[in-house]
């Protein structure tokens, strides 16, 4: 590949964190040390690393295939990373299960969207109000329900409760994968693809129920290919093409990027 | 918002906390609540209205008796419910709880002496601990792989049967001892275990743990995202399956099978079969339909076999090919019913419940229902099965 010179050169310039461009368990709420994933022959994520701080919106960029969802995936344990060290916390959390991540504070959303299609939309948000008990009659009494409830207007879907999930547009099935994860109470949440075939006024109505939530004190990782809408609500931005790190920065140092630009904004769309 | 119809709020009695006292109101019951109390009620005063008569049926032992084998069945059909239908990991070997619950309880008796009062107990732990056995590793491998171990396991305890006939009895059976000897003490026992098992039943799947397992059916990574351990909910729920359903096993051979154990009347595929049937009919996911599926399969196929009519131009009896006519009634059920039974019903007194209200827009079923238009609970299951048994294949269409 061509782009490969740019994308070495720039991660020294940009990270200029020393040589191996390591990170600890105490870097970021939420730190990725030397992740990787191969299937088979393919290298999903090669050798990724980053940090997350608090109470931050990170956008986690790439074009498609670039391996963010599989980040994602082996971040909240959906599968095992091949290689590297995940740490939430200041613990080390690699392969620890996905629910219990879950249940750690870490939630996620998916790009395909996951709605159990034989329920309602509250009663979709209200399954991750339910807790991992065998022996639990919370959702029998009315107070889960109207947890659910609640959360469903805070995520703009309070004239949708009793709609099933296949009658809603695209814009709302984005909102219930997001409320049924901020439905676990997360500290950290994933969003991948929020923006994904949404209209302006959905991007900027998304965006501020981001913001909102980040100064109630939640962290975010956000992906998505859509760069406008993302750099106008992250703080900050990782850029990573074949699975490796080829930049990093604010929004404004991301699309001054040679190497981004290289990579990603010339093949946009 | 985006949201162009509707944007009122919803009905008030969603934010109210409902005390247990509420939710116990019969007066807040739906008919078809109402008319399954009174068919409890109905079955838990029969043995007293012995001798009396009622539309031509005359409440006498043999009725009871026949009665008291359909409770049994249905409770086997509710525990095939609870796991399978619920969680939709389907098992096809149902008939291996009932089979060591039987079996545990007759070999301990026969062998050590024990009372009936400790085997059957023990008879019910080992059904319990066969599902722990099986479950812990089968159910955290994809559907059609838990399917087959379900589906071989009671074939292979038959297969071994044959090695230690003396113990065992082998293919023909065992004989042990009753517990009861009349057709009354056989009735209330069944009874009591039928209660219980729907009482237990329908309490766990209304509570919390039924909306998990029904989630389970539908996706388990999403499950999984809502910080719910899908694995220890699948395991609680074959478990418990086994459980009642060992118990069941054992209290069926020393009461309606009058102490008498066979391989053909508990662990035979047949009878994991039916069950399946039995709680397709009735309408799979409700545990009702299964108790009400397993009772008139059971006692449609009593009566048919004992018709004594022959087939006018063929010149068959009836009773001889009671297990054809059988299979093509389920079949026409099927055909016209998919949902099964009880799920009909109760889909038309909720829409009539609706209709009267008339408060909300289109609503979704809530808890084990099913909306016109929309996939039936078994196409569900057979959709996530086949769903499956694709991805086994290796037709990945994961996203990386």
């Amino acid at each position: 590949m061509s782009a490969d010179s740019a994308t070495d050169s720039s991660i020294e310039t940009d990270t200029a964190t020393g040589e191996s461009d390591r990170y600890g368990p105490d870097d970021g709420v939420l730190v990725v040390d030397g992740l990787t994933k191969r299937f088979g022959g393919l290298v999903a994520v090669d050798d990724l690393s980053f940090a997350v701080e608090k109470r931050e919106i990170l956008g986690f960029i790439g074009p498609n295939g670039a391996g963010k969802s599989t980040t994602f995936n082996c971040i909240t344990g959906v599968y095992p990373p091949t290689e590297g060290t995940v740490y939430y916390d200041g613990q080390d959390v690699t392969n620890s299960a996905f629910h219990r991540m879950v249940q750690n504070g870490m939630a996620r959303t998916f790009q395909e969207f996951r709605p159990l299609e034989d329920r309602s939309v509250v009663d979709n948000i209200q399954i991750s109000l339910v807790p991992d008990r065998l022996f639990s009659t919370s959702g029998l009494r009315g107070r889960t329900r109207a947890k659910a409830v609640e959360l469903c207007e805070r995520v703009g879907l309070g004239g949708r409760l009793h709609q099933a999930p296949d009658e809603l547009p695209h814009a709302d099935m984005i909102r219930l994968e997001l409320g049924r994860a901020l439905a676990t109470d997360p500290d950290v949440l994933l969003v991948d693809e929020p923006f994904a075939g949404l209209a302006e006024e959905d991007i900027a109505e998304i965006s501020t129920l981001l913001r909102n939530l980040r100064d109630q004190g939640t962290t975010f990782i956000v992906v998505d290919h859509n760069m406008r809408g993302l750099l106008q609500l992250i703080d900050r931005a990782i850029v990573i093409n074949f699975g490796e790190r080829i930049a990093d920065g604010t929004p404004e140092e991301i699309t001054e990027d040679p190497a981004v630009r290289k990579a990603y904004l010339g093949s946009e769309d | 918002m985006g949201a162009e119809t509707s944007e009122a709020p919803a009905s008030d009695e969603e934010f109210e906390e409902r005390t247990l006292a509420e939710i116990m109101d019969p007066r807040e019951f739906g008919w078809p609540t109402r008319l399954g109390l009174v068919g409890l009620a109905t079955l838990a005063v029969l043995p007293v209205l012995r001798g009396y008569g009622f539309l031509g049926i005359v409440v006498n032992s043999q009725l009871l008796t026949n009665i008291t084998g359909a409770m049994f069945f249905a409770v086997f059909a509710m525990s095939w419910d609870m796991q399978s239908g619920y969680t939709g990991e389907i098992s096809f070997g149902h008939g291996l709880f009932f089979g060591v619950g039987g079996y545990a309880s007759a070999i301990l008796q026969t062998q050590l002496g024990m009372d009936l009062l400790v085997t059957i107990p023990l008879g019910m732990v080992a059904a319990a601990v066969a599902g722990l056995l099986i479950g812990f590793p089968s159910l955290r491998l994809q559907g059609p792989y838990f399917s087959l171990i379900t589906l071989v396991t009671p074939i292979i305890l038959i297969g071994l049967f044959t090695f230690a006939p003396d113990i065992t009895g082998g293919a023909t059976g065992l004989f042990t001892e009753p517990l009861t000897s009349g057709a009354v003490e056989g009735y209330v026992i069944a009874l009591v275990l039928f209660l219980g098992s729907l009482g237990l039943f329908l309490a766990i799947t209304r509570s919390d743990a039924g909306i998990v397992l029904t989630a389970i059916r539908e996706d388990e990574l999403a499950v999984e995202a809502a910080g719910l351990n899908p694995a220890k909910f699948k395991l609680f729920s074959f478990v418990l399956s086994g459980l009642v359903g060992g118990l069941a096993g054992a209290l069926f051979v020393h009461t309606y099978a009058g102490g008498f154990v066979a391989p053909s009347d508990l662990l035979a595929l047949v009878i994991s079969i039916e069950v399946i049937i039995a709680s397709i009919l009735g309408g799979i996911g409700t545990i009702t339909g299964a108790a009400i599926g397993g009772l008139f399969l059971f006692l449609f196929r009593a009566y048919i076999a004992q018709v004594d009519l022959t087939v006018p131009v063929v010149g068959v009896p009836i009773n001889e090919i009671y297990f054809l006519l059988f299979t093509v009634a389920t079949l026409v059920v099927l055909f016209f019913v998919p949902e099964g039974v009880v799920t009909r019903i109760l889909m038309r007194a909720r829409r009539r419940a609706d209709t009267e209200d008339d408060d909300e827009g289109p609503d979704v079923a809530a808890d084990g229902g099913w909306t016109e238009g929309e996939p039936t609970t078994l196409e569900r299951i057979v959709a996530k099965f086949v769903r499956e048994l694709r991805e086994l294949t290796g037709d990945r269409g994961d996203d990386l």
